[in-house]
């Protein structure tokens, strides 16, 4: 293993709320992260390019109260846009996780079809059921997909936490981005068969079960449920149901990476193996 | 010119905010409706081109994969529309959050009176429905009429072009910015003065304030500022500084208590001193993990060495009750500033709530404001937004019904921050101002907010009229403050910092004036929402999401700049001084000169007469009731009784997770739906620590006697915290008091003794448990007039007092947080242990209750005798013997040896007759008593032995084993009265609220 340092920049600032956990789980990933405000990138003081992963986190930016990261997006747009495409051309990574997915289909960088990192063609909103749902999800990753993200998981549970997560796109974008391998995860039962929209399995009536997109590169990656939360086995639901076979057994708690944190190692291994 | 523009969803696309009041309609008024859209409206008032404005609807107000939008009214079909919008100066969040937007994509900045106001049309489709059912829904579902305002339209009505009109509920006042003078040649006459400007002075206190004021050295100081009389400012800074809520006057009052039974007599003075600071101080004593209680807006704990958790808990009740929503958030919204001003300053880490409303299905004949089942869907909602949007995880909270409580609801919301044990070189904890430190106000603006409705009486209603008495929280302002006023903290920037609550700028300033000993403040500079407000307005008003903050004058450069970088409005509005004088003054000339000495100085003691009589004396006996034959039916009737069912669609609104430091989640087991005891978060992600955080609310028993009331309360705390894993050693406390009126009077509360007796009692129970515990008590409120005055069928008003309530709130720390345990069953095979005496305790219990009935043996706590078994389960805990471990509360063993079965998924078999228990006792009794002290735990049959040992000499007994076969069986006297599969139980137990989301 490489050490070569990877540096992170989550967002902060404007009711974003998700910073220090994942700050916390790009470093157990190996990455070292910094928390830097959205103002100090518009004032110029930090510079996008000292970065290789951008983390759009999660939270309420401006309250949601235009659609959910609508606000942040178009301020980013307006002030720092150009940085964020160069920050894509050159190879780096982009995540958005929940209001931070929301920011990049607001954006325009995802699902960055034919080259185009500016056009909103997906959008993420009000779930169907009516209400903000905190849950824990299973998902089921895309067999083939350019994600870099996501190498070597099929299955994974984590929470989702939003009020504004039904992705809906029209048909045609919808094949697109299926025939591509740009759908990621989808919501999915215990035994990882997709929820076929049923609630709560699929938690918000998301089209296809979509819970996760990437662009046609695989470094642009946005979905709606929380890796950075489940960093540590006691953040799973079922920690301890798990824990008494274990213990039974003379054993802990798995010492291995929890899938959450292997989204962030993914990212960092692509970046020094790069 | 204003422009409005509507936006809605595609024709396509599933409404489901419409389909909400659709859903709604039908289930609480039985009106059929087909359809329901929604159009969002947004009311620009700004001077923009056609091209500007044509920019910000496409590029930033219409998303155009899912939306459409115009600038015109948008052609929805409809039988009805309802338009709802904000009263003038209402806080309209998203409003500004537009304006800010448009500003910003725009690359302009808008004039200073320039705004944008949100509103929303509802396009109903329902063609039987006539004006009276359509106004009812806007009235009681769509808006509440305190905060918004609505028009109907009917086709009829409707004008294509001109829609619902351009509506601008500006705040226009008009008024020049006056200071009175209130002349005192009388107590008479300053107290009609004090009731005709609802100064609220207490009779009591009028006679000192005029001895100050005509104190000779006193008047000449005041004449050398240009002062005479006392000035309105200075009149609303004393009535604030002496009211009940910011001076507790009734924990501090001197009570006469009389127990008619025994004739016996003492006088208690001051509870707050004798029964919650007394024995907090000898605790902090004996307990070093103590840092800081009773002085701060919070108390705080050591979570380890390099870290302290701070917690405090409040009330809401007043605002909830008139409009839920914007009570229910700015409550939580209003805590969460409490730990923020706590020493230097903590980061907001949980923060939990409770409820207390009437039943949810009521249908008496008493017309509560708004019906408890709405006014529970406006509290969920603040507290949800409220929490949500602040990035807090709520993980804990209860919800009880209880008619009582249709006079006014009750409100709870506790926060919970960290703070790191040094700052800057120095400890966290500590805080103060020195004269030549400025004086800063930090967050939102001030407008006719929360001022004691003084403009709402004395005003003539306009369109313009700011209906600021109930306020909506704005968690947004809010978390931009909280990001900025930690990282000023941690520069070392921060000398003293507390919340604008209660009493504004008056209480603020007022307070930390005490530590330099005066302040001189200039009041023009305080920014205002609006132009026209009294300079006494300015001063007490409690717009929100206010913070002040001192600051070395040396620092004010990188305090501002770190301000900016933020987007929060900071202003230095004076500075602290050492003259002893409050000095305020407005564009130069002196309003209020006053020697703050002033509060310490001889006003009389609050007294109150306190009668007891004791249960037996007022009538109450044990019902007499045979023994059932159908205990399936009466398990299965009492899992659905609504303070005892699933409650689960409120947790899931909640975001418990943010912040990654989930341990204990609030739904738990195998299929995540069962309430945990107690909620668990590892607040430092770098450490195993854990935070362990319960409540504990049993105000039913406050029917027989308040005093066992509160030990129980108590000990069902303690035992949920050791439940979890928490240790026994380290709980801190939170008490929160509501009570009824306790000052008697023969025609409007002749039971007020009574009431005031009740409250000594638990008082004395809360020292006397504290004590036994150990726990000290970090932080604590109380709200002292839960009473209300409902209409009845034929125009007559009731009364209607609450139950006398106290929510529990304890906090302990556990080293490993890998060693929680859950209540769900986890293992087949396991043996179950039932832990405590059960006794022949059903007074005041749910399964009396079912039957109309309050019996007199009521629960007691027993302290001495519990705490040898809770320190022997903490140390089965700690050595990883235990399995599952459940407090047996509420419903008693009857209804929590099913909720395990319910967590686990799994049966249970059940031998009653192994149970501990005090004398023979009745099946039904042994199921349904909700004696104190009492646990259920399950053991891996290879740790039997070593559970057992460390159980020695305890009330501790093996009664039952897990079963793979999910059906719950239960026998006594030799037979089986149990037996019910586990998914029969759990249809039961939800089916009351399971359809809610």
């Amino acid at each position: 293993m490489s050490t070569i340092p990877i540096d992170a920049l989550v967002l902060t600032g404007y009711g974003l709320n998700c910073d220090y956990e994942t700050a916390h789980a790009l470093s157990l990933a190996g990455a070292r992260p910094h928390r830097v405000h959205i103002n100090a990138l518009i004032d110029g003081e930090v510079s996008l390019a000292r970065f290789q992963i951008t983390v759009f986190g999660g939270g309420f930016s401006w309250g949601d109260d235009h659609g959910a990261g609508v606000v942040q997006a178009v301020r980013m747009k307006t002030k720092i846009g150009d940085q964020l495409l160069a920050f894509v051309a050159r190879g780096s990574l982009v995540m958005g996780i929940c209001n931070g997915f929301q920011v990049l289909v607001n954006l325009g960088l995802l699902p960055g079809l034919n080259g185009d990192y500016s056009r909103r063609c997906v959008a993420l909103t009000h779930n169907d059921c009516g209400n903000f749902r905190d849950d824990w999800v299973h998902l089921a990753v895309a067999a083939e997909t350019p994600c870099v993200f996501t190498r070597g998981l099929e299955r994974l549970e984590l929470p989702i936490r939003h009020g504004e997560g039904k992705f809906v796109a029209d048909r045609d974008t919808l094949s697109r981005i299926e025939a591509r391998g740009q759908v990621v995860l989808r919501y999915a039962d215990a035994s990882g068969r997709p929820a076929a929209g049923a609630f709560p399995a699929n938690p918000n009536g998301s089209l296809n079960d979509i819970a996760g997109i990437c662009d046609p590169s695989g470094r642009i990656f946005g979905l709606m449920p929380h890796p950075e939360a489940f960093h540590h086995w006691t953040n799973h639901p079922d920690w301890t149901r798990l824990r008494e076979p274990l213990r039974r057994a003379g054993k802990t708690l798995p010492a291995e990476s929890t899938p959450g944190v292997r989204i962030f190692e993914n990212a960092v291994g692509y970046l020094r193996a790069a | 010119m204003a422009h409005r523009l509507e936006i809605t969803l595609k024709k396509d696309l599933f409404d489901p905010e419409g389909e909400g009041v659709r859903r709604k309609a039908a289930a609480y008024f039985g009106l059929r409706i087909d359809r329901v859209r929604t159009v969002q409206v947004l009311t620009i008032d700004a001077p923009l081109t056609e091209a500007q404005l044509e920019h910000i609807r496409t590029e930033v107000f219409t998303n155009p994969v899912i939306q459409v939008s115009s600038f015109a009214p948008l052609p929805e079909p409809f039988d009805w529309v309802v338009w709802v919008g904000f009263r003038p100066g209402v806080r309209d969040n998203p409003g500004a959050t537009a304006a800010e937007a448009i500003a910003d994509s725009l690359g302009v900045r808008l004039p200073p009176d320039a705004a944008a106001y949100t509103s929303r049309r509802y396009c109903i489709q329902a063609p039987n429905l006539d004006r009276a059912d359509v106004d009812r829904i806007a009235g009681e579902l769509l808006a509440n009429d305190i905060i918004q305002q609505w028009r109907i339209f009917a086709p009829g009505d409707w004008d294509p072009q001109r829609g619902i009109g351009i509506i601008i509920p500006k705040v226009i006042l008009d008024h020049t910015p006056t200071v009175a003078t209130v002349p005192i040649d009388s107590d008479a006459e300053l107290g009609a003065i004090s009731d005709s400007r609802s100064l609220a002075l207490n009779p009591n206190d009028i006679p000192v304030i005029r001895a100050y004021f005509r104190d000779p050295a006193v008047q000449e100081a005041r004449r050398a500022v240009g002062l005479d009389d006392p000035t309105d400012v200075e009149l609303e800074y004393i009535s604030q500084a002496r009211s009940d809520h910011c001076n507790h006057n009734t924990f501090r009052g001197r009570f006469h208590y009389r127990d008619l039974a025994t004739g016996e007599a003492e006088t208690v003075d001051n509870l707050f001193k004798t029964c919650i600071e007394a024995p907090t101080l000898a605790l902090k004593a004996r307990k070093d993990w103590v840092v800081s209680v009773l002085w701060d807006n919070a108390g705080a704990g050591r979570l380890d060495a390099d870290h302290y958790y701070v917690i405090t808990g409040e009330t809401h009740n007043s605002p909830s009750n008139m409009e839920a929503y914007g009570g229910a958030i700015t409550g939580i919204v209003g805590v969460y500033r409490d730990p923020l001003g706590t020493g230097k300053g903590a980061k907001l880490v949980m923060g939990a709530y409770g409820y207390c409303v009437g039943p949810r299905d009521y249908a008496g004949d008493l017309k509560p404001r708004l019906h408890p089942r709405r006014l529970l869907d406006g509290v969920i909602e603040g507290v949800r937004d409220g929490g949500n949007k602040s990035g807090i995880p709520t993980p804990f909270g209860q919800v009880l019904f209880h008619p009582g409580y249709l006079g006014k609801c009750l409100v709870f919301v506790t926060a919970l921050g960290l703070m790191p044990a040094r700052v800057a070189g120095g400890p966290a904890e500590e805080k103060t101002t020195t004269a030549g430190d400025l004086v800063i106000m930090c967050g939102g603006r001030v407008g006719k907010d929360g001022i004691h409705g003084v403009t709402a009486s004395s005003e003539v209603f306009s369109e313009h009229t700011p209906a600021g008495h109930v306020q909506i929280g704005d968690p947004y302002t809010q978390k931009k403050m909280h990001d900025f006023l930690l990282e000023a903290r941690d520069a070392g920037l921060i000398r003293f910092v507390t919340d604008n609550g209660g009493g504004g700028l008056s209480s603020s300033v007022g307070e930390s004036a005490r530590y330099s000993n005066g302040a001189l403040i200039d009041l023009e500079k305080v920014p205002l929402k609006y132009a026209g407000l009294d300079q006494w307005e300015i001063w007490v008003s409690e717009s929100q999401e206010r913070m002040t903050v001192a600051v070395a004058p040396e620092d004010i450069e990188a305090f501002m700049t770190l301000s900016r970088r933020h987007a929060v409005e900071s202003t230095v509005i004076g500075r602290y001084t050492d003259t002893g004088k409050l000095h305020i003054r407005y564009e130069g000339r002196t309003c209020a000169y006053v020697d703050l000495s002033l509060l310490e100085s001889g006003f009389p003691q609050w007294a109150f007469d306190a009668e007891w009589q004791p249960p037996e004396q007022r009538g109450l006996h044990e019902p007499v009731l045979g023994e059932p034959t159908d205990y399936d039916g009466l398990l299965l009737a009492l899992l659905a009784r609504p303070n005892i069912c699933a409650k689960n669609w409120i947790a899931r609104q909640y975001d418990h997770e943010v912040q990654g430091t989930s341990v204990v989640k609030p739904l738990i087991g195998a299929r995540r739906d069962v309430p945990a005891d107690a909620a668990v978060i590892r607040p430092v992600l770098t450490g195993s620590r854990g935070l362990v955080f319960t409540q504990a609310l049993i105000p039913q028993y406050s029917a027989i006697d308040a005093y066992h009331m509160t030990g129980c309360t108590i000990d069902e705390a303690v035992r949920r915290i050791v439940a979890a894993g928490g240790d026994p050693a380290h709980i801190g406390g939170v008490d929160n008091f509501c009570w009824p009126n306790i000052q008697y009077d023969a025609q409007n509360n002749p039971d007020g003794r009574f009431k005031a007796a009740q409250l000594v009692r638990a008082c004395k129970a809360l020292r006397e448990n504290c004590l036994a515990y150990g726990i000290p008590l970090l932080s604590g409120k109380d709200s002292m007039y839960v009473d209300g005055h409902l209409p009845g069928r034929f125009g007559e008003r009731h009364k209607v007092s609450a139950l006398e309530t106290l929510q529990f709130s304890a906090v302990s720390v556990i080293d490993d947080v890998t060693r929680c345990v859950t209540m769900d069953l986890k293992t087949d095979g396991d043996i179950v242990y039932v832990l405590g005496l059960t006794r022949a305790e059903l007074g005041a219990s749910e399964y009396y209750e079912l039957f109309g009935e309050i019996g007199c043996r009521v629960p007691e706590a027993r302290a001495e005798a519990f705490l040898p078994l809770y320190q022997a389960l903490a140390r089965a805990i700690a050595e990883g013997l235990v399995a599952s471990a459940h407090c047996v509360y509420r419903g008693g063993l009857g209804i929590h040896l099913p909720l395990t079965a319910i967590g686990g998924r799994l049966g249970m078999t059940v031998d009653l007759d192994r149970v501990p228990a005090e004398g023979p006792l009745r099946p039904d009794h042994l199921l349904f008593s909700e004696s104190a002290g009492r646990l259920i735990v399950s053991v891996d049959p290879a740790r039997r032995s070593a559970f057992e040992k460390l159980c020695a000499g305890l009330p501790v007994a093996a009664v039952g084993t897990v079963t793979a076969d999910p059906v719950l069986k239960i026998r006594a006297i030799g037979r089986e009265v149990v037996r019910l599969p586990v998914e029969r139980l759990v249809e039961a137990w939800k089916k009351p609220f399971g359809d809610l989301i």
